[in-house]
C-alpha cells in the first residue's frame, strides 16, 4: 500500500484513513501489508510508527513499513513543494538537498519531478517485496503504483480521496496533475472513490467508465480524547458555533461568516469560532470586521487534536459549509463527541449521515435558520447529539475494509 | 354467523411548508405551498385522489349497488373533508354518492385528527363536536360510534366517549392487551356500563394493508377467494371480523399494479358465497351482538408500529417540546376569539406533525419506513417551531390591537 504519513503527524484526512485501514487490515488473518510512505528530512521515523501500533501488537507482525526519502505530502501543491524544498539547508554552491549530517539526499527540482523520483524508488521496493496487489492513495502515489505494477505484474487499485478538480473547484486545475491523475485512473485495475460525488466527478471530469469505480465510504475516526490546557473563556450563557477545517475556498468559510451575520440578527450572545489556517484566512478576518462581527468571532488558526476536542466540547453546533467535500471526516468527529452537525449537501459524507442537518453551502438563510434552531431548542440539540453519536459509533471500519479486500480478490482474479 | 365489519380511515393533514425563521412575522400562510415539494397539500391531495380515492370509490359504488348486503364504514378526519371542499370538490361528491347508498356508516373522531384527549379533555370534546358538525353538514349523518386518532385508546377514553353519548368505540386488537382473548367478539370497556368495544383483527387487516404485495410472504399472491376462506374459518370462534385500515391502502400504499382493486372488487361476492358470512356496519354489530366480557386497558394503545403505543408521536424530546408548547397556548388562543388563529392552532395539533418529528425509524437508517415530506425529523421540528413562534407573535399582535380598541 502506498500511503501517507500517519497520525499524529498527519496533514489531513487521507493519513487518518490510511491508518484506520491499516489497523483494520491487521486484524484480518488473510492479509499482510507492506506500507510504503514518503519520508522527509524533518520527520521522526521511529516515534511515528510506534504511536499507531502501540495499542495493537498484532499489527507489528502484519504491517511492514518502507520509507522512501521524499518531500511529498498528501494534498501538497506545486508551490508548497517549492517552499518545502527552499526551506532545506542549501550548500555552498546554492544546491538544495544537502542535509546537516552531510548525507546527500537529492530531491526533485519541482513537485512533478519528485513524484516521478518517488515512483522510481517505488519500483525498487516492488522488485524486492512479495505481494499480490497494490493499493495507492491519491495522485502523488499513482505513478509509483503504476511502476510497481509494471515491474511485478500485479494489479493495482487507486483510492481517490480528492482530485485536483475538487481542490481547485475546476478553476485553475493544474494540467500536469490532472494528466497524472487521469493516467493513474485509466491504467489502474479498479478505482475506489470515497463517495458518489467523487465517483460522479471521475466520470464527468476524467471520462472514467463508472463500472470501474466502486464507492467505499470512510468510517468513524478513532481520534484521541486528549484535552490539554485551559478552555477559552466566554461570557456566561454565550452559545458557540464552530467551523473547523482549512480556511480555503473549498471549505466555504465565507458562507459560515454570512450565516453568522444572519444568526446574530436573532441571537446576540453567540461566539463563532473559526479554527484552521489557509490562504483565505486574512480575507475572512477582514470580512468579519467589515460586517462588524469582530466581537463575535474567534479565529484560532492552526489547531491540535486537543484544541479540536475543546472546540467540540464548547460548541453547540458544528458547521461544515464546504463548497466541495469529497467525503468530510470532521462532522463524524464532531458527532462522535456529541456535537450536532450542519453539513453542506455537496459533501460526500452527507450521502450517508442521517442525523445531521443538511443545507446547500450557498443557502446561508437556511444555514442561519438551522443554527438558530439548534441554539434555541434544547430538545433538538439533545436528540441530534444522542442520535448522531449512536449513528457515528456504528460506522466502523470493518465494512469498508471488507469491501477493499473483496476488491483485492476481484482484481487478482481478473488478472489471472 | 360471522359478520365482517370494514372501516376505512381517510385522512390528510395540513402539512406545513418549510418555514424559516426569516418568515416569522411576515403573515405567510404556512399551509399554502404552491411549490413542487411534498408539503404542497393541494398537489398531494390531487395525487392521492387520482391513485386512490377516485378509483376506489368507483369500485365501492359498484359493489354497494350490486350487493345490497355489502356494508362498510368510513372515518373522515375534519381536516381531510375541509381540504376536499377546498381543493377537490368532485372527490367529495364521489364520497357523498357512497353515503347516499345508506349502506355506509360514518364514524366520529376529532376534527383535527389530534392527540387532544391526552392533553385537554375540553379541547378533545370541542374537536369531536366540530367533527360532528362537518359530517352532518356534508353527509346529513350524525355519527354514533367513535374512533380516536390512530386508534389511540384506553379505559379513560372509553369512559369519556360513553359519557358523550356514543354507543361504541374502536381500538387496536393488540396482543399485549388481549392476551388469550379474541378480537372477534365485542367487549365492555372497564368501568363503563353501556358502550361496546370493537377490536381490530390486526392479522387479517394487515394481510391486506401491509402484506398484500409482499412477494416473499408465503400466502402471496393473495386472492379474494383464499381470503374469504380465512374469514369463513372464524365461524364458531367469533361473531365479528373487524377489518380496520387506511383507505389509502387501495392504490396509494398498495399500487394499482399489485391487483389490489381487483381484489377489492371480488371480495364481497367471495365472502358472501358462504351463507354463514355477512357484512355489518359498526352500529349494526353493536345492535346485533352482546359483549362477552370486559376489557381493561390502562395504558394508551394505538395501531402504530410494532409497539402499538404512543411512541411514534411522543417518543423523543422534540415531540414533547412541540406538543407541550401547543397545548400551553390554549387559554390564550381561545380568549383571543380570533377564529382564524384558533383554527390555525388546531390544524397544528394534527398528529402527523409530531409523527414527522419521530426519530424511531429514521435514525436507525430505515429510511423507507420514514414517511415524511421533510428531509429529516429535525427539519420537521424546525419548521413546526418557527410556525408556532409565528403564531405566538400573531397572538401578541392581536392582544395589542384589542387593547387599543378598548382604549378608544
Amino acid at each position: 500500500m502506498f500511503g501517507w504519513e500517519l497520525p499524529p503527524f498527519f496533514a489531513g484526512g487521507v493519513g487518518i484513513v490510511c491508518s484506520e485501514l491499516l489497523k483494520e487490515l491487521a486484524r484480518r488473518d488473510d492479509i499482510s501489508v507492506t506500507y510504503v510512505m514518503p519520508f522527509g528530512p524533518k520527520q521522526i521515523k521511529n516515534q511515528n510508527f510506534k504511536l499507531i501500533i502501540a495499542d495493537n501488537l498484532k499489527m507489528k507482525d502484519k504491517i511492514k513499513t518502507k520509507y522512501i526519502p521524499s518531500l511529498l505530502g498528501a494534498y501538497i501543491s506545486k508551490d508548497e513543494y517549492l517552499e518545502k524544498l527552499e526551506g532545506l539547508v542549501r550548500d555552498k554552491d546554492g544546491n538544495v538537498g544537502m542535509l546537516k549530517d552531510n548525507t546527500l539526499q537529492l530531491y526533485g527540482k519541482n513537485l512533478l519531478q519528485e513524484v516521478y523520483r518517488f515512483s522510481e524508488k517505488a519500483k525498487l521496493i516492488a522488485k524486492d517485496e512479495d505481494f499480490d496487489v497494490i493499493h495507492a492513495h491519491d495522485w502523488t502515489t499513482f505513478p509509483a503504483a503504476e511502476e510497481a505494477s509494471k515491474i511485478s505484474g500485479k494489479p493495482f487499485i487507486i483510492h481517490v480521496h480528492i482530485t485536483e478538480f475538487d481542490k481547485s473547484g475546476g478553476r485553475g486545475a493544474s494540467p500536469d496533475i490532472y494528466a497524472i491523475e487521469k493516467q493513474g485512473m485509466e491504467s489502474s485495475d479498479k478505482i475506489i472513490a470515497v463517495s458518489e460525488v467523487v465517483k460522479k466527478g471521475l466520470v464527468k471530469n476524467y471520462g472514467i467508465n463508472p463500472n470501474k469505480i466502486e464507492v467505499v465510504y470512510n468510517a468513524k475516526v478513532n481520534s484521541s480524547d486528549i484535552i490539554e490546557g485551559a478552555f477559552p473563556k466566554f461570557a456566561d450563557n454565550s452559545k458557540v458555533v464552530l467551523f473547523a477545517g482549512r480556511v480555503t475556498m473549498q471549505k466555504g468559510p465565507e458562507y459560515f461568516i454570512e450565516a453568522a451575520e444572519k444568526v446574530l440578527r436573532f441571537y446576540e450572545n453567540v461566539i463563532f469560532i473559526m479554527a484552521g489556517t489557509g490562504d483565505q484566512l486574512k480575507d475572512m478576518i477582514r470580512k468579519t470586521s467589515e460586517l462588524g462581527l469582530s466581537d463575535n468571532f474567534l479565529f484560532h488558526g492552526f489547531y491540535t487534536r486537543s484544541d479540536a476536542n475543546k472546540f467540540f466540547k464548547l460548541a453547540d453546533v458544528f458547521v461544515m459549509p464546504s463548497v466541495s467535500e469529497p467525503f468530510g471526516l470532521v462532522p463524524l468527529e464532531a458527532m462522535e463527541k456529541g456535537t450536532p452537525a450542519i453539513i453542506s449537501k455537496q459533501s460526500g459524507c452527507s450521502e450517508i449521515l442521517r442525523n445531521t442537518l443538511k443545507v446547500d453551502f450557498w443557502d446561508t438563510d437556511k444555514m442561519a435558520n438551522q443554527i438558530v434552531a439548534l441554539l434555541n431548542h434544547k430538545s433538538l440539540k439533545k436528540v441530534m447529539s444522542e442520535k448522531g453519536q449512536t449513528e457515528v459509533n456504528s460506522l466502523t471500519w470493518d465494512e469498508p475494509v471488507r469491501r477493499c479486500v473483496d476488491l483485492y480478490k476481484k482484481v487478482i482474479r481478473d488478472r489471472e | 354467523m360471522v359478520s365482517v365489519c370494514i372501516y376505512f380511515q381517510v385522512h390528510q393533514p395540513y402539512r406545513i411548508k418549510e418555514y424559516s425563521i426569516f418568515e416569522i412575522g411576515k403573515d405567510i400562510d404556512c399551509f399554502e405551498d404552491s411549490s413542487d415539494s411534498n408539503t404542497n397539500n393541494a398537489k398531494i391531495l390531487k395525487k392521492v385522489s387520482n391513485k386512490c380515492y377516485l378509483p376506489a370509490n368507483e369500485v365501492l359504488l359498484e359493489l354497494l349497488n350490486n350487493h345490497p348486503e355489502f356494508k362498510i364504514s368510513f372515518s373522515f378526519s375534519g381536516v381531510f373533508l375541509e381540504q376536499l371542499e377546498q381543493y377537490e370538490p368532485e372527490v367529495l361528491e364521489s364520497f357523498q354518492k357512497l353515503i347516499d347508498t345508506t349502506q355506509v356508516e360514518i364514524l366520529a373522531e376529532t376534527y383535527h385528527h389530534s392527540l387532544s384527549f391526552i392533553y385537554s379533555k375540553e379541547e378533545f370534546k370541542e374537536q369531536v363536536k366540530l367533527h360532528k358538525e362537518i359530517v352532518q353538514r356534508l353527509f346529513g349523518i350524525v355519527p354514533a360510534v367513535f374512533r380516536n386518532t390512530e386508534l389511540i385508546y384506553n379505559n379513560e377514553i372509553a369512559k369519556e366517549v360513553e359519557s358523550m353519548g356514543y354507543k361504541g368505540i374502536l381500538a387496536e386488537g393488540a396482543d399485549h392487551i388481549l392476551g388469550w382473548k379474541s378480537p372477534n367478539f365485542l367487549y365492555r370497556p372497564a368501568n363503563t356500563s353501556n358502550i361496546k368495544l370493537l377490536l381490530k383483527n390486526y392479522k387479517l387487516s394487515d394481510d391486506i394493508a401491509f402484506r398484500f404485495s409482499e412477494n416473499t410472504w408465503k400466502e402471496w399472491p393473495l386472492t379474494a377467494s383464499k381470503y374469504a376462506d380465512w374469514i369463513t374459518k372464524v365461524n364458531g370462534n367469533g361473531n365479528v371480523v373487524n377489518l380496520f385500515m387506511d383507505y389509502e391502502t387501495f392504490g396509494e400504499h398498495q399500487w394499482e399494479a399489485t391487483g389490489i382493486f381487483n381484489f377489492l372488487h371480488h371480495l364481497p361476492s367471495e365472502i358472501l358465497k358462504h351463507p354463514d358470512n355477512d357484512f355489518k356496519t359498526p352500529s349494526e354489530i353493536i345492535n346485533s351482538y352482546s359483549t362477552i366480557g370486559t376489557c381493561d386497558v390502562e395504558k394508551y394503545i394505538s395501531w402504530a408500529d410494532e409497539n402499538r403505543d404512543l411512541s411514534a408521536w411522543l417518543g423523543n424530546d422534540m415531540q414533547h417540546e412541540a406538543i407541550n408548547k401547543i397545548y400551553s397556548l390554549r387559554d390564550k388562543i381561545l380568549s383571543s376569539n380570533n377564529s382564524d388563529l384558533i383554527h390555525k392552532w388546531r390544524k397544528l395539533q394534527t398528529s402527523d406533525h409530531y409523527y414527522y418529528m419521530s426519530t424511531k425509524q429514521f435514525s436507525d437508517g430505515e429510511v423507507h419506513k420514514y414517511f415524511s415530506p421533510y428531509a429529516s425529523p429535525y427539519d420537521a421540528f424546525i419548521s413546526f417551531m418557527n410556525v408556532l413562534h409565528d403564531l405566538e407573535l400573531e397572538l401578541s399582535k392581536d392582544e395589542i390591537i384589542e387593547e387599543v380598541t378598548t382604549i378608544t
